[in-house]
C-alpha cells in the first residue's frame, strides 16, 4: 500500500489548518469549508491526481448538497471530510462511493475541533478586553486575528497532519478490503439519500411554508426533464422568472385591493418591530 | 500607550468626516475577520470591533471617547457576513458619526448606547436568516451545481468555477450592502420593511425553494433495488413507482427531513444521524 509523504501530509494539514482559521482570504473561506471542492483540488495537486481527486471529491460534495450553517449548527465539516477521505481513497483506488464511508464520520469528528476553536477563541477574547481598556491598537489586532489564527494553526495542522501520515494508509486497507461486499452497496444508498439533509434544512430556513409548493413544482419539473440535459444556468433563469411574475401578480393585487400608499422611509424611533 | 490626558476637549480635535471610502475599508475589514475570533461568549463581536477601528480612530479623538466607542462595539454580535455584516458595518459607521458629532458639539446625545445596541441587534438576527439561505443556501449552491459536472468529469474547474465566483459575488454584495446601510443611516431598519427590499427577499426567497427542488431532483439518489417474481413474472419496484409517480423516493427523503424539523426543530446533526442509520438498514435488508 502507498502511503503520503511527510511533505503531503503537511501541505494538506496546514491548508486545512488554514481554511479552518478562516484567516486565509478571510470571508472566501466560507465555501472553502462548506464545501469539499477546493479542498479536493488541493489534494489532487499535491498527490499529483488532479483528475481522480477532482471524481472522488465530487461524489463527496454531492453528500453535502445544501449544507450550510444555520445560525451556526453545522451538521459535519466537508474540508475536513475531504482532506482525509479524498487521499485514502487516492491512495487505495477505491471507488468514489467507498470515499464516503470515511468522509462522513471524518466530518461528524471535524465539528467537535471547530467547536474546540471557539472554546481556544473565548479565552483569548480576554486579551480584547485588556487591549480596548489600554487602547493598545496593535494589541486588539493581535488578540482578535493573529492569536486566533495561530490557536487553529495549532489545533487543526498537527490532527490532520497525523490523520493522513500514519491513518489514512490503515484505513484505505480497512476499506479496500470492504470492496465487492455489501457495505458497498449501502455506502453508494447513503451517498445518495444524504443531499436530502441539506436541501430540507435550506426550506425550513427559508422558512416560507407557503411556498413550497415552488420547491414541488422545480422537483417533477427537474425529474421530469432529466433526459433532456437543461443546464443549472437555465434552471436558475426560469426559477428567478417564476418568482418575478409571482411577486410581480402579487404587489399588484394587494396595489388594487389597498390603495397603495407609498413605502417612504421615515425617520421613526420604532426599533422593535423585526420580529424574529 | 498614548495616554496623553492633554488632548482631552482640545478644539482642534474634531471629528473626521467618514467618507464612502472609510466605510468600504470597514466592510472590507469585518469581511476579512469575520469568522476569526469566533468564540462562545461574544461570537462575532472582535471582528466588528476590529472593522470599525479606523473610523472610530476617525471620530474620537479622545481616549477615553475612543475607549467607549471600542467596548459599545466590541457587544455580542453575531450575524451573517454580508446581508448582515454589510448594512450593520455601514449602518454603525454613520450611527457612531452621528454621535460623534453630538458628543463634539456638546449637544444632547439622542445617539445613545442603548439605541445603537437596540439597532444592531433588532437587525443582527432577521439579517442573518435572510443572509444564510440566500447566500450560504441558495447563491452558494447555485455555483456549486454548474459546477458538479466539470468536478464528477475529473476536470478543475469544477473546483475553481464555485469558488472564485462565489468569493467575489460576496465581496461585491457585502459592499454595496455596507454602502446601502451608510447612506440610509438610521433608517435601514424600516429600509428592510420598504416594498423594494420585502420584494426583493420574497423573489429570492422563492428562487431557494425552486432550486432546492432542482437540486433535490438531480442530486437527491434514493431508489429501490427489491425485485422478487410473482407467480413467474419479475416485479420491480422501482419501474412500479416509476410508473405511478417519478422520483417519488427521493421526495419522500427531503420531506421526511423536513416534517423531522417541523416536529422537533432544526436539529440537522440528529437528522443526518437518523437518516444514515434508516439508510443503511434499508440497503442491508435489499429495500432500497
Amino acid at each position: 500500500m502507498e502511503t503520503l509523504t511527510v511533505w503531503q501530509s503537511l501541505i494538506i494539514a496546514l491548508w486545512v489548518g488554514a481554511v479552518m482559521s478562516r484567516s486565509f482570504l478571510g470571508g472566501a473561506t466560507l465555501m472553502l469549508r462548506f464545501s469539499p471542492l477546493m479542498t479536493g483540488l488541493v489534494v489532487g495537486i499535491v498527490m499529483g491526481n488532479v483528475a481522480d481527486a477532482m471524481i472522488v471529491t465530487a461524489a463527496i460534495q454531492l453528500i453535502y448538497m445544501g449544507v450550510f450553517s444555520p445560525g451556526g449548527t453545522m451538521p459535519s465539516e466537508p474540508s475536513i471530510a475531504a482532506a482525509i477521505a479524498v487521499p485514502v481513497a487516492l491512495l487505495g483506488n477505491l471507488q468514489p462511493e467507498a470515499a464516503i464511508a470515511i468522509a462522513v464520520p471524518v466530518g461528524l469528528l471535524g465539528t467537535y475541533l471547530y467547536q474546540f476553536r471557539f472554546f481556544i477563541n473565548t479565552f483569548l477574547g480576554k486579551r480584547t478586553d485588556r487591549a480596548v481598556a489600554q487602547l493598545d491598537h496593535s494589541g486588539i489586532t493581535r488578540s482578535v486575528i493573529i492569536y486566533p489564527t495561530i490557536a487553529s494553526l495549532l489545533l487543526f495542522v498537527p490532527l490532520v497532519f497525523i490523520a493522513l501520515f500514519w491513518g489514512a494508509p490503515v484505513i484505505a486497507d480497512v476499506i479496500a478490503a470492504l470492496e465487492g461486499t455489501v457495505i458497498l452497496h449501502i455506502l453508494e444508498v447513503v451517498g445518495g439519500g444524504l443531499a436530502a439533509i441539506g436541501i430540507a434544512t435550506t426550506i425550513y430556513v427559508i422558512g416560507r411554508k407557503e411556498y413550497i409548493v415552488f420547491f414541488l413544482a422545480a422537483y417533477f419539473m427537474s425529474v421530469i426533464f432529466q433526459d433532456l440535459g437543461v443546464t443549472m444556468v437555465t434552471y436558475a433563469i426560469i426559477g428567478t422568472l417564476i418568482a418575478a411574475i409571482f411577486v410581480l401578480a402579487k404587489s399588484n393585487t394587494s396595489a388594487a385591493t389597498t390603495t397603495n400608499t407609498p413605502v417612504t422611509n421615515e425617520f421613526d424611533d420604532d426599533e422593535d418591530d423585526d420580529d424574529f | 500607550m498614548d495616554n496623553n490626558q492633554t488632548t482631552l476637549s482640545n478644539p482642534t480635535n474634531n471629528p473626521e468626516e467618514i467618507t464612502h471610502k472609510d466605510v468600504s475599508k470597514a466592510y472590507l475589514r469585518w469581511h476579512f475577520a469575520n469568522e476569526i475570533p469566533h468564540s462562545f461568549e461574544r461570537y462575532l463581536a472582535p471582528s466588528l470591533l476590529w472593522a470599525m477601528m479606523p473610523v472610530l480612530r476617525k471620530l474620537y479623538k479622545d481616549d477615553d471617547k475612543l475607549r467607549d466607542a471600542y467596548e459599545r462595539q466590541l457587544l455580542f454580535f453575531n450575524t451573517q457576513l454580508t446581508w448582515g455584516g454589510g448594512i450593520i458595518t455601514g449602518l454603525m459607521s454613520s450611527m457612531e458619526q452621528e454621535r460623534a458629532k453630538q458628543e463634539n458639539e456638546h449637544k444632547e446625545i439622542t445617539m445613545t448606547d442603548d439605541l445603537m445596541y437596540n439597532t444592531k441587534a433588532g437587525l443582527m438576527g432577521a439579517l442573518a436568516g435572510i443572509g444564510d439561505s440566500i447566500d450560504s443556501g441558495t447563491i452558494q449552491y447555485i455555483f456549486i451545481a454548474i459546477a458538479i459536472p466539470w468536478a464528477q468529469n475529473g476536470n478543475p474547474l469544477g473546483s475553481l468555477f464555485p469558488f472564485i465566483g462565489f468569493a467575489l459575488y460576496q465581496v461585491l454584495i457585502g459592499l454595496f450592502f455596507a454602502r446601502q446601510g451608510f447612506s440610509t443611516g438610521r433608517n435601514a431598519t424600516s429600509l428592510m420593511e420598504s416594498a423594494g427590499v420585502q420584494n426583493a427577499i420574497e423573489l429570492l426567497s422563492i428562487l431557494g425553494l425552486f432550486m432546492m427542488g432542482i437540486l433535490a431532483g438531480n442530486y437527491v439518489q434514493v431508489s429501490s433495488s427489491l425485485s422478487f417474481e410473482i407467480s413467474g413474472r419479475p416485479f420491480v419496484l422501482q419501474e412500479t413507482l416509476d410508473s405511478i409517480v417519478p422520483g417519488l423516493l427521493p421526495l419522500v427523503v427531503v420531506l421526511g427531513v423536513y416534517y423531522y424539523y417541523s416536529k422537533k426543530g432544526l436539529k440537522v446533526t440528529r437528522a443526518l444521524l437518523w437518516l444514515t442509520g434508516i439508510l443503511i438498514v434499508l440497503a442491508a435488508v435489499g429495500i432500497l
